[in-house]
């Protein structure tokens, strides 16, 4: 016999479902007090017989479509089932699906929204920017060189760190330990750092062009020299990703088909090419994206080289033209992502590379002296010439003044004093920047590979997504989405940290997904059957089980956010002034071998982060990057 | 487990159980009802929805119809923490950043246990399993033996209503697998703990259950102790699944309430029980044990002797009939004895003169 509800027991049954439902509608109120705000404003003022009357009204300001799209965003997890019976994993997703919204889609929508915008703050739909930019030889050539130095540069830094990935992995060339460490040396710098000591090699007053050489009529300013600096700086993302490719390369499907009477060119064709073809791609894609994104280089020896990114900071900074500089960055972000959408479409498709781990991958071929020593000579050549760029900085710090007096000197160092505000604010963005991106990057990995509800694709895409948006389109896109009320973010470390964590958030991700895979699935289905709860489950198998990952996480974007600019030039204010931005001042204005200081200091932070991450996790730099 | 009496067991019920994956429905329908105390196997070939069923019973899967209880209590909306379950998984699972000792405790500390009480009951846990003085190895260091029974122990200890298993010994050597499933059983009758034991291997699973439920392609296709099964198979497949079964066609003759009579290769059978339905074409099921090679000149089915391969205590042989080239596989106990015979030899076989049942 049922016996009649009454009131209380009606809220005693549903009381999960309230607590649910009150928590959502805190976060909600929340989410609408952060991004809308009401203002009360003057609407008319009349004088009537001498007695002024002023009529205010209250005005809503802010993103009402960021809330509708966060709120939006938040009914989307409710349709699983198995996310509403558990109100933590719930609030998680939301959160995450509510940060990504903000911090990731919003402020790089917005780019798109401002170069639509009228110019002089009318804010109606227009073409007028687009029409007023392509009405410019400026941006024609600007495009042109942009897309044509993303082709060149790619190409050349892929075949390069091919040539050099093979040998290093497949033939028995000498010393080869040590050379995998000095080609891949420049992933490390500062991206500017390698143009600097070009500029202090082969500058106007270069060790080697003028002192050595003579030279006097060519010039490092320009095309070449941003080609040459690009190819140092890329070479070595080509290498990673190829070292893995060919050391996984299962020797014996090689001989399988030497067997089967195939012939070398067919042996190529039919089982090297297949094999390696995945990863020659994604290389490429990837260092054109680099290439396109770069921006501290160009600023420095770019001559008068015109590019998208130094002149989308150009336009907005020095020239006070924030619509065609916005603009510029719509015309800069496109083949970014086009590039990342195929590099994401080829790593989908079913992988060629058997991780057997058969004994016999990665066996070294023995090569004729024709053939071994030329190689040998490149991969040499590459790794000295590294070691002589970083050289460079540490002799330029020492000296009083690069190209004139090389007597030693400690004034460059005692001149970083100047700087140690910078170097405290940067210090402590990256490293709050590093764990707080690190965390989502884990909770991320373990929710998309872990959990099946509704927008985990979306939630994998947009975390995923900054690893396309050049650095430069980031900080406008910042700019732009944060700068008015009722946000004001601006000139506040908070928009640095959460600008520098998403940013490099898709790195975290993609090493939290991996690691994800390797664990055993039912080791967290163990410790729930045991009766731990999600959050326990988490703290207690898997965030242990991805300790390592989470580290490396950690450290990879600490060290890239320690050497950021192409961000931090739009986002540091007087305030929260940053180390590399100070740097690239001095760079610019003062003198080299003051400048060189700053850059050996940050190489050796970095270089102490590194070895930090090996004495926790036991991985080298290079495990670090590779990331693909 | 020194307080083996107090040992809460409760009964499982799945009421029309279902999942579907994209296109596959893995599990389709299932109704079961497992007793408490008892132990019931889930038996079947690969991919056929042993998992998943059990996965459902845990709380990992989501049913896309039906429901699961245990004991009086709907579990089916319950996420797995809450259940009142225990699995034992096929790779064990057993945490490899803590010791021994940390992965039986883990489920007491997550229940907020007190730690006095937390070291004597794991202590209690790896005793029963003969595990003492291990506490501190990390479980890489124990052999696949050991794992399998600290996996146990940490199922154990948090005294979980009903235990499940999946496939638990599948990755032991031979020898060890029929040790340990002497052991899991002896345990589980101790502890009286309602059970649900997953195997694809048709020997594990009728030494160690009080009921054998059969799937195959989602369904459970019957359900019944051992000897049900082997006896009176439901179909062709159970037939040929339990046990290996030579199913011959069949010709009937005549039937009544007690029985049927049926013609099989020219000779007459008598079954016990009648065709469900007589219009059918029928079949019978013929152990390979309870067929016969018969010396005499004039009775039996003449048959020529294809292969002989001694398989412990019994020397198994395929015979070929005369004639239509018809195969029965043919098993006759103690080889030792100088009657064999060797391939090529022309025999006589006799059917037997009784079979249980009959498929149709
Ligand atoms: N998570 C899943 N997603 C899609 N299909 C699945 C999943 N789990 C199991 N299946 C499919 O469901 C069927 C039953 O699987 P399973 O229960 O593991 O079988 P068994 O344990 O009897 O070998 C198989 O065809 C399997 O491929
Ligand atoms: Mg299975």
């Amino acid at each position: 016999m049922p016996e009649p509800l009454t009131f209380s027991d009606w809220i005693r049954n549903r009381r999960p479902l309230l607590i649910i439902a009150g928590i959502q509608i805190v976060l909600l109120a929340f989410i609408a007090t952060r991004v809308m705000d009401i203002v009360i404003v003057e609407d008319s003022r009349e004088v009537v017989d001498g007695v002024e009357t002023i009529t205010l009204r209250r005005e809503l300001i802010g993103d009402p479509l960021l809330f509708a799209l966060a709120a939006v965003g938040m009914a989307l997890p409710l349709s699983s089932k198995n996310l509403r019976r558990e109100p933590v994993m719930l609030l998680t997703v939301q959160l995450m699906i509510v940060a990504l919204l903000i911090f990731v889609l919003w402020p790089v929508g917005q780019i798109f929204v401002e170069g639509f915008e009228g110019s002089g703050g009318d804010k109606r739909f227009s073409l007028e920017n687009y029409q007023r930019l392509f009405s410019r030889p400026m941006v024609a050539r600007a495009s042109r060189n942009t897309v044509l130095l993303g082709i060149t540069s790619a190409t050349l830094s892929t075949l390069i760190g091919a040539v050099v990935a093979y040998t290093l992995t497949l033939t028995d060339i000498p010393w080869k330990r040590i050379l995998r460490v000095l080609v891949v040396l420049t992933l490390v710098s500062p991206p500017f750092a390698v143009s600097f000591s070009f500029i202090l090699l082969f500058g106007r007053r270069g060790l080697i062009t003028y002192d050595l050489l003579g030279i006097r009529a060519w010039s490092i300013y320009g095309p070449d020299g941003i080609i040459m600096v690009q190819l140092i700086s890329n070479i070595p993302l080509a290498v990673l990703i190829l070292m893995g490719v060919f050391s996984s390369m299962d020797r014996d499907l090689e001989d399988a088909a030497e067997d089967l009477g195939a012939k070398t060119f067919r042996l190529l064709r039919t089982i090297t090419f297949p094999l390696v073809t995945p990863a020659l791609l994604t290389a490429w894609l990837l260092n054109f994206i680099s290439s396109i994104s770069d921006f501290g280089n160009p600023m420095l020896i770019g001559g008068d080289f015109q590019l998208l990114a130094p002149q989308a900071y150009i336009q907005r900074v020095e020239l006070f033209d924030p619509q065609l500089s916005a603009a510029l960055a719509v015309l800069l972000v496109i083949p970014a992502l086009f590039a990342f959408a195929l590099q994401h479409w080829i790593s989908n498709r079913k992988s060629y590379v058997t991780v057997t781990g058969g004994a016999r991958t990665g066996q070294i071929r023995k090569l004729s002296g024709w053939f071994k020593w030329p190689l040998f000579s490149i991969v040499l050549f590459l790794g000295m010439f590294n070691l002589l760029l970083y050289g460079s900085i540490f002799v330029g710090a020492a000296v009083k003044a690069w190209g004139f007096d090389f007597s030693l000197t400690l004034r460059n160092v005692k001149g970083l004093l100047i700087a140690i505000g910078e170097l405290r604010n940067s210090l402590f963005v990256a490293a709050v920047a590093g764990v707080l991106g690190g965390f989502i990057g884990i909770i991320l990995a373990s929710l998309v590979t872990r959990r099946r509800f509704a927008g985990r694709g979306a939630l994998d895409f947009a975390g995923t997504l900054m690893y396309a948006i050049p650095g430069t389109v980031v900080g406008i896109g910042y700019i732009i989405a944060f700068n008015a009320a009722p946000y004001l973010w601006t000139g506040t470390f908070f928009i640095i940290i959460v600008a520098f964590a998403f940013r490099r958030l898709p790195v975290g991700l993609r090493s939290g997904v991996a690691a994800e895979k390797q664990i055993d699935p039912h080791l967290e289905e163990a410790s729930l059957d045991l009766g731990a709860s999600r959050p326990r489950t988490f703290a207690k198998v898997t965030f242990p089980l991805l300790r390592t990952a989470f580290l490396a996480g950690v450290i990879y974007i600490f060290i890239r956010s320690m050497t950021d600019l192409s961000a931090a030039i739009f986002l540091s204010s007087a305030r929260t002034q940053l180390f590399t931005v100070r740097m690239f001042n001095v760079m610019v204005r003062g003198s080299p071998s003051e400048a060189a200081a700053f850059a050996a200091l940050l190489i050796v932070i970095i270089m102490l982060a590194l070895g930090l991450l090996g004495r926790l996790t036991g991985k080298s730099f290079v495990d670090l990057f590779r990331i693909t | 487990m020194a307080s083996e009496a107090n040992f809460a067991t409760a009964s499982i019920r799945l009421e029309n159980l279902s999942k579907q994956f994209k296109e596959i429905l893995a599990v389709d329908d299932v109704t079961l009802e497992v007793e408490p105390g008892t132990l019931v196997c889930l038996l079947g070939p690969s991919g056929c929805g042993k998992t998943t069923t059990l996965r459902m019973i845990a709380g990992f899967e989501d049913p896309t119809s039906g429901k699961v209880f245990i004991g009086d209590e709907d579990v089916t909306e319950m996420p797995p923490y809450a259940r009142p379950s225990a699995m034992v998984f096929q790779s064990y699972a057993l945490f490899p950043h803590m010791s021994v000792y940390e992965n039986v405790a883990y489920g007491l500390k997550a229940r907020r246990t007190p730690r006095s009480e937390i070291r004597t009951k794991v202590r209690e846990a790896l005793d029963l399993i003969e595990l003492e003085g291990q506490d501190d190895k990390s479980p890489s260091q124990l052999s696949g033996g050991q794992q399998q029974r600290v996996a146990l122990a940490r199922a154990l200890v948090i005294r979980p209503k009903v235990l499940l298993f999946d496939e638990p010994l599948s990755n032991l050597d031979a020898q060890l697998r029929v040790r340990m499933r002497g052991e899991l059983r002896d345990v589980q009758r101790r502890l009286g703990i309602t059970s649900v034991y997953v195997t694809h291997d048709q020997e594990e699973a009728f030494s160690i259950a009080d009921v054998v439920a059969i799937m195959n392609q989602g369904r459970l296709t019957q359900l019944g102790s051992p000897l049900d099964l082997y006896r009176r198979p439901a179909d062709r497949f159970v037939a040929e699944f339990v046990g290996l079964s030579n199913v011959l066609p069949a010709e009937l003759v005549g039937s009544n309430d007690k029985g049927a009579d049926i013609r099989v290769l020219g000779q007459m059978i008598h079954s016990r029980q009648a065709p469900t339905n007589p219009s059918a074409s029928i079949s019978v099921v013929l152990r390979p044990e309870a067929i016969r090679i018969v010396t005499g000149e004039d009775s039996g089915i003449p048959a020529r002797v294809r292969t002989l391969a001694y398989i412990g205590p019994i020397a198994r042989y395929t015979v070929a009939i005369d004639g239509d080239g018809t195969e029965l596989i043919v098993d006759l106990s103690n080889p030792a004895s100088d009657e064999f015979y060797e391939e090529g030899t022309a025999v006589r076989i006799s059917l037997p003169k009784e079979v249980p049942a009959l498929l149709s």
